[in-house]
């Protein structure tokens, strides 16, 4: 870890170089996530409610997801962008350097524009916890913890099956994207409100269900699928299980790999 | 007259061609819009709780029209950009035509086969989609027509507002940040996000008059509720004159660009 820490530190270096741009670009992000929290915000209005969730209960859901999904986006650009690394030859570089291989590959990029769409994610939960009157006790805290840390590697994860796949055809196939910007806007509310097909999909494929929904239905006092609650601390696990899963698998193309050749 | 537009058909038609090679990636757009479509679907079936059927089911329609025919929002051309970095722009301005018919045409059939390759299969897969989420038949006969009508006048506007982002492109070298700005003003307000129909209703008549809502909202909106003669020669006109507005802006936008125009690289 100590390198991926080191790794990040450049990255951060780099990036407080190009100040300017920095500011810039984070005001694009917040406008254009701004624009999804207002789209949300317009569909509330017009409907109220959905299923058994008040708007505002929503609106944390919604929050949760932008909030995690940006922090990944952010920390994880390395792997997100990974197809471009095998692309062009940087990948070569990472396998002569004698340090952890998934390290490197996580800390060669950050993303800080995300920022932008973590602080609209952030002020979607405040806003909404400030209106829900939610009895904050350490548990709930807890699993609202749970919930990011179990949804940011299930994101993790699937963005590695892009990285995957990258191995096998140089072009990334677009319809990976359906599971991880897919999964995003589907699972930004929450599961019970689709068919079984999809909640069968986002449950058991790509676990949002278990690793956000779950936990977050809980601490807003409507428990999802009533499962008993020891469970329900044990179901954002999934997101971290599904990104071992996947390293495996990637570990697995990374000794298939042939270097595309300078 | 023939003549004088055949240079610009012949822009349109190698663009077309150009658009028809990127067959993978139409199929793989088409997954994708096939899956949103049939999310946005459900979560509006979810929303309305069967409240209000006929409701639900304009909303479905809508939001699958605008999955077919989204293609028709953009032009996806890097060219100009190239043809900046590395100065080959130079030889494009000397061409005997006018700049910004050509690059008008050039969208132009971007737009169209790129929008006709994804809404013809998205048609045929209708017929797989679960009957409690898929699309309604047009209104009438008489509101395909002017569903057709409108949307061809939509493609245009929509080219015209591409040709502007062009002209900026020109005067500020990198187009990264203003075409992800102008995607966003497109996919928001024109409806795709969500559909303009249920902004509230205080919004409506600037939802409706706004120049994105000319791209895809006001063909789906003679789609789904055949509005009286009178009432769609109306936004006709919007549409006709947002063209022109738009037109003459991109005229003089480019007329002002190729004045002082600096060719990069060599």
């Amino acid at each position: 870890m100590r390198y991926l820490y080191h790794a990040m530190c450049m990255n951060l270096k780099s990036i407080a170089q190009y100040r300017a741009s920095f500011l810039m670009q984070n005001i694009a992000q917040f406008v254009m996530v701004g624009g999804e929290f207002l789209a949300v915000v317009v569909l509330m209005t017009r409907f109220t409610s959905a299923g058994q969730w008040s708007a505002d209960e929503i609106m944390f859901f919604w929050g949760v997801m932008q909030f995690t999904f940006a922090l990944c986006e952010c920390l994880g650009r390395g792997i997100s962008t990974f197809a471009y690394y095998v692309g062009s030859g940087d990948f070569d570089t990472m396998l002569l350097r004698p340090r952890p291989l998934m390290q490197q590959v996580m800390g060669h990029r950050l993303d800080p524009r995300r920022l932008g769409g973590m602080i609209v994610g952030g002020g979607a939960i405040a806003l909404s916890c400030a209106r829900l009157n939610i009895p904050w006790t350490a548990e709930r805290l807890g699993l609202t913890l749970m919930a990011a840390v179990g949804g940011f590697f299930l994101i993790l994860g699937l963005f590695l099956i892009e990285a995957t796949v990258s191995f096998f055809s140089v072009r990334s196939i677009e319809m990976v994207n359906v599971l991880t910007y897919g999964g995003r806007a589907t699972c930004q509310y929450p599961s019970d409100l689709y068919p079984r097909p999809l909640r069968i999909l986002f449950t058991w494929v790509a676990p949002f269900a278990l690793s956000m929904h779950l936990p977050i239905s809980y601490v807003l006092g409507k428990p999802l699928f009533h499962v008993p609650t020891a469970l329900v601390w044990l179901a954002p696990l999934a997101g971290p299980l599904f990104f071992l899963m996947m390293t495996r698998v990637w570990h697995v193309g990374v000794r298939h790999y042939r270097s595309t050749g300078t | 007259m023939r003549n004088k537009l055949r240079p610009y058909l012949t822009a349109f038609r190698v663009r077309a061609l150009l658009e028809t090679q990127y067959r993978g990636a139409a199929l793989g757009g088409l997954v994708t819009q096939l899956f949103f479509g049939l999310v946005y679907a459900y979560l509006y079936a979810a929303l309305y709780a069967g409240s209000d059927p006929a409701g639900l089911r304009a909303t479905v329609t809508y939001v699958w029209l605008q999955q077919m025919f989204f293609r028709a929002l953009f032009v996806s051309d890097g060219e100009l950009q190239q043809q900046i970095l590395s100065g080959s722009l130079a030889y494009t301005l000397c061409r005997p035509v006018d700049q910004h018919l050509y690059w008008i045409s050039r969208n132009l059939a971007a737009q169209v086969v790129g929008m006709l390759m994804r809404a013809l299969p998205m048609l045929a897969l209708q017929l797989i989609v679960p009957a409690e989420v898929r699309m309604a038949l047009p209104a009438s006969p008489l509101a395909l027509v002017q569903f057709v009508v409108s949307l061809l006048l939509g493609v245009f506007c929509v080219s015209q507002i591409h040709a502007i982002g062009l002209a900026l492109t020109m005067k500020t070298l990198d187009n990264r940040g203003l075409s992800a700005m102008l995607s966003l003003l497109l996919m928001t307000f024109s409806g795709n996000v969500i559909p303009l129909t249920l902004f509230p209703d205080s919004l409506q008549t600037l939802m409706r008059f706004q120049p994105f809502a000319q791209a895809l909202d006001a063909p789906i909106r003679a789609y789904l509720y055949a509005p009286p003669m009178g009432e769609w020669l109306v936004s006709v006109a919007v549409q006709v004159v947002w063209i022109a507005v738009l037109m003459a802006l991109g005229r003089w936008m480019w007329a002002r660009q190729l004045r002082n125009v600096t060719v990069q690289g060599g």
